[in-house]
């Protein structure tokens, strides 16, 4: 271990630490743009300069220094102060200034760190250098040159991350200019990366722009319900409308990165037509009379199989299974659905917690079967056609009623996966946690509840069912994760 | 002043019929010190000559050519280079093109030297495309080399193996920056790269790497030939050597001159360069290249073209490009003149060079044109306090140094502009010119 002191506080690192990893581990934030824990160190803005001493005309970049013993760094000294705010003037000299229509604005490290440590005025009275504006890099990614602090993050996300050069930096000095290489328009099914690692609003999402000022908007910490990966995101919503997912930081899953069609995804959650209250025959119903009638129907449980879906949380699958149990339904199926995995993050199990749902001991529909009686589907998933075949009932719970939900003989509503609390399972078997991004209304109930309440009621919180769940050994199997960050810390 | 004649070792063979040719080159005992390295001496003990000889390169920085040399790890199992750095491109600075032009091979054997000593079995020779002569000599000599088993494999019989590749670069400024360089050997962006790694350690295609200049490499078969003795006793004992001084400006004859360290500037000014353009009197001098700091004429008659004579007086000997100006000049044209360059040659990848460069030369270009405002120079300062240490490589401390020093001795020339401005009403005029020319 390396001792070194940062602003006259002690750290003992490992060798090969570099200084803004050590201070970032005792909670001081050397302000950065170019450096970004999951594509590296480049060392071109010149804003993470550190006093190294008493040297203070040549300072470091602490993004790239590695630590050494009994080295004492000063993140706050005059000379550092002054070199900042010299950075940031020299970023903003050019910069069209035009936070109030830019999207990046409320989530801008160039406004928050100019805030913070920049000079509040300019002492830049010439023409500003003009560049190409709303250059089209993809039918996602929009391009502001003038906005642009060239930190070369988009390009070295293609370098570093997909192995591909379809960015790069044309002309040089002030002209400089990130530009498509000459195959033309991003095709990579991960580009919309950049956008989030752009530390200013020269890269914005064509789905996003101009949709919402961020600071109006509500954001959950939750998890990508779109594959067993469980990429860690932060949903961001307005007035009951989810506008986007972006990635969250959690080094053990999905580092700094999710996919677009997982990213875009957010899109089939804003439902317009769903499932409020409980039906009889397409009636509506009290909710107790409904549960009543599929006791009924279930009887002593022989030849009625429960089919759920691999988006229920555990919570949700453990209420479920605990009320079967006593019901005497013996057959417990998931329905996992798949899409095109690919080789990065994408898992060809295109739900996020069939470890979930494996680890309580519910399997995949078999292909030879005993005759069934009844159905009860639980949760948003696809049944396969030969299963309804020669049904008494169907029990359909779920958000979206469809055609199933108008043959069904009780309805009862459901949440989607980002109304709920809860937690799933990932494919490595991290135990993840889930939060509602969005509130889902009058008449559709926690859905663990319903299941809770068919048999008796045992738990009166979610809290509570989850330290009985905790209690009953292997009922979730993976480890907790710890390593995610919250939204609006900056790798 | 005493008159002075030129001590002409690396110049030596420049003039003569067909000088640029091996047969010429053989003629007058050339790669005689080559082949008699390879056959007697062991790679430690031509780094330990060097050393001793105390040579230092001839880019700019002046470091010493055997330390760097020894830098190259021990027992390295990567394949080591050698670049040479022939991208001579600091304004005032035109001594490398003579020794491509005239007598590339002497350039060659020193590389073969070279490569013997620091362990490398392949040497880029990188020269910039504007020296389309120097190309063409220093290829066809290349062809000729290894025509004659001087390059290649087994050189002379002595186990040895060598590849000379030229490689051309762009004209890029920023390309004679070591690493820079090596980025546009391998073909990539020629930004500088962040140090450490040093390239001696972690070089072109992240094997080590020694780049040298070509006046450097230029030294080497003499030191190897006469004794490192010999190169110690030519001028300033602590910065020993004859170089090749390029002077330019308004001097009657201006050109290349090889004069050995530590004679006076005033003398070479006034005797090989014939004195003062037209009878004119001397302003100032900007003495190693553009990127350092300017010398008064009061000054000029103090010094010694030496290292720790430059260094005492604040300034560098660079690159040894000697720029001469006369009482005619405005300085103020003359300092936009050098940050038009500056500006135009940054590569953009440092924010602080990137858009303090071109601000300089918006403003400047407004002091020019006649709109300065009074508080425009302590911004300029500023700027530049700004800039100088604060990027990965040196261009912006060279765009400074001359700035910082032309502004500070002649202030009162910037001063009148300003004065003149504020009589006429147009300080303070909003944004001055629109798109200075060349600023970018």
């Amino acid at each position: 271990m390396i001792t070194l002191s940062i602003n006259g506080r002690k750290v003992e690192v490992q060798p090969g630490t570099t200084v803004i990893e050590a201070a970032s581990a005792i909670g001081i934030e050397i302000p950065h743009y170019c450096y970004h824990k999951d594509i590296g160190v480049d060392g071109n803005c010149r804003m993470c300069l550190v006093q190294v001493g008493a040297n203070t005309r040549k300072l470091q970049i602490s993004c790239m220094i590695p630590c050494s013993e009994g080295m004492d760094v000063q993140t706050e000294s005059p000379a550092v102060i002054k070199a900042r705010k010299g950075v940031l003037e020299f970023l903003l000299i050019n910069h069209p200034l035009d936070c109030t229509i830019c999207d990046q604005a409320g989530e801008c490290p160039l406004q928050d760190y100019t805030y913070r440590f920049g000079p509040g005025d300019s002492r830049f009275t010439e023409h500003k250098q003009n560049k190409p504006k709303t250059v089209e890099f993809s039918d996602q990614v929009m391009f502001d040159g003038e906005r642009c602090i060239l930190c070369t993050r988009c390009v070295r996300f293609f370098e570093t991350v997909r192995h591909e050069k379809p960015l790069g930096v044309e002309n040089m000095g002030g002209k400089s200019l990130i530009t498509l290489g000459p195959n033309g328009p991003l095709t990579d099914p991960y580009q919309m990366n950049i956008i989030d690692i752009c530390p200013v609003g020269a890269l914005t999402s064509r789905d996003f722009r101009f949709k919402q000022r961020v600071w109006f908007m509500d954001f959950a910490d939750t998890v990508c319900p779109g594959c067993s990966r469980g990429c860690n995101i932060t949903a961001g919503a307005y007035q009951g409308k989810l506008l986007r997912f972006v990635p969250r930081r959690n080094p053990e899953v999905n580092k700094s990165w999710m996919c677009d069609d997982g990213r875009l995804s957010y899109k089939q959650y804003n439902l317009d037509e769903r499932v409020r209250g409980a039906h009889i025959a397409g009636e509506p119903a009290e909710t107790g009379a409904a549960l009543a009638r599929v006791s009924e129907l279930v009887g002593d449980g022989n030849g009625v199989a429960v089919l759920a879906s691999t988006k229920n949380t555990c919570e949700e699958l453990y209420a479920l299974k605990a009320w079967a149990g006593h019901a005497g339904i013996a057959l417990l199926w998931h329905g996992a659905a798949s899409w095109a995995g690919d080789d990065f993050l994408k898992l060809p199990d295109a739900t996020p917690n069939t470890a979930g749902a494996q680890g309580l001991g519910f399997v995949p529909v078999p292909g030879n079967r005993p005759r069934l009686r009844g159905l009860i589907v639980a949760g948003d998933v696809a049944v396969p056609p030969a299963l309804l075949a020669d049904l008494d009932f169907v029990v359909l719970q779920a958000p979206v009623a469809g055609m199933l939900g108008a043959a069904a003989s009780v309805l009862l509503p459901g949440r989607t996966a980002l109304e709920k609390k809860g937690t799933w399972i990932n494919a490595q078997g991290l135990v993840q946690r889930i939060r509602p991004a969005l509130d889902a209304g009058p008449g559709v109930p926690e859905d663990w509840t319903l299941w809770r309440d068919l048999h008796g009621g045992h738990w009166p919180t979610l809290q509570h069912l989850q330290s009985e769940m905790a209690r009953v050994a292997g009922a979730s199997g993976g480890k907790v994760e710890q390593a995610a960050q919250p939204a609006g810390s900056r790798p | 002043m005493s008159a002075l004649t030129e001590s002409r070792v690396i110049s030596a063979r420049f003039g003569k019929p067909q000088s640029w040719t091996l047969a010429s080159y053989r003629a007058d005992g050339g790669y005689e010190t080559f082949l008699s390295v390879l056959k007697t001496k062991k790679p430690d003990e031509v780094i330990a000559e060097v050393k001793a000889s105390g040579l230092k390169g001839r880019g700019g920085a002046g470091f010493s050519t055997g330390m760097k040399w020894s830098f190259v790890p021990k027992g390295t199992t990567k394949p080591v280079y050698l670049c040479v750095n022939g991208d001579e491109s600091e304004p005032g600075t035109f001594k490398d093109r003579q020794i491509v032009e005239m007598d590339p091979h002497q350039l060659l054997e020193g590389v073969g030297i070279t490569c013997f000593a620091i362990g490398a079995h392949t040497a880029y020779v990188y020269l910039r495309c504007e020296f389309a002569e120097g190309l063409r000599k220093v290829g066809a000599a290349i062809k000729e080399a290894y025509a004659a088993g001087l390059f290649g494999k087994n050189i002379g019989g002595s186990g040895f193996d060598l590849d000379v590749h030229l490689h051309m670069g762009a004209g890029a400024y920023i390309c004679g920056e070591e690493t820079s360089l090596l980025n546009s050997i391998e073909g990539v962006r020629p930004y500088p790269r962040n140090k450490p790694p040093f390239p001696a350690v972690e070089g072109l295609f992240g094997c080590p790497t020694i780049i040298n200049n070509v006046e450097t490499i230029a030294n080497i078969p003499h030191i190897m030939k006469r004794g490192a003795a010999w190169h110690a006793g030519l001028g300033h004992k602590e910065d020993p050597g004859s170089r090749l001084w390029c002077v330019s400006g308004h001097v009657n004859k201006p050109g290349v001159y090889e004069l050995e360290t530590g004679y006076s500037l005033q003398a070479l000014i006034d005797g090989l360069c014939g004195g003062m353009r037209r009878g004119k009197k001397l302003k100032c001098v900007i003495p190693g290249g553009s990127s350092s700091r300017v010398l008064t004429a009061d000054e000029v008659r103090t010094v010694t073209m030496d290292v720790p004579c430059m260094k005492r007086v604040n300034s560098s000997l660079g690159s040894a490009g000697i720029i001469v100006l006369d009482e005619s000049v405005d300085m103020v044209d003359a300092v936009l003149n050098l940050m038009k360059f500056y500006a135009h040659e940054s590569c953009g990848q440092c924010t602080p060079c990137r858009e303090g460069s071109p601000w300089l030369v918006k403003i400047l270009s407004r002091i020019a044109h006649g709109q300065g405002r009074p508080q425009d120079l302590e911004l300029i300062l500023d700027i530049a306090d700004n800039m100088e240490g604060r990027t990965v490589c040196a261009l912006a401390d060279g765009a400074c140094w001359p700035l910082i020093s032309i502004l500070t001795k002649f202030r009162h020339e910037f001063q009148a502009k300003i004065d003149a401005a504020a009589r006429s009403g147009a300080a303070g005029a909003p944004t001055g010119v629109r798109a200075p020319a060349g600023a970018h």
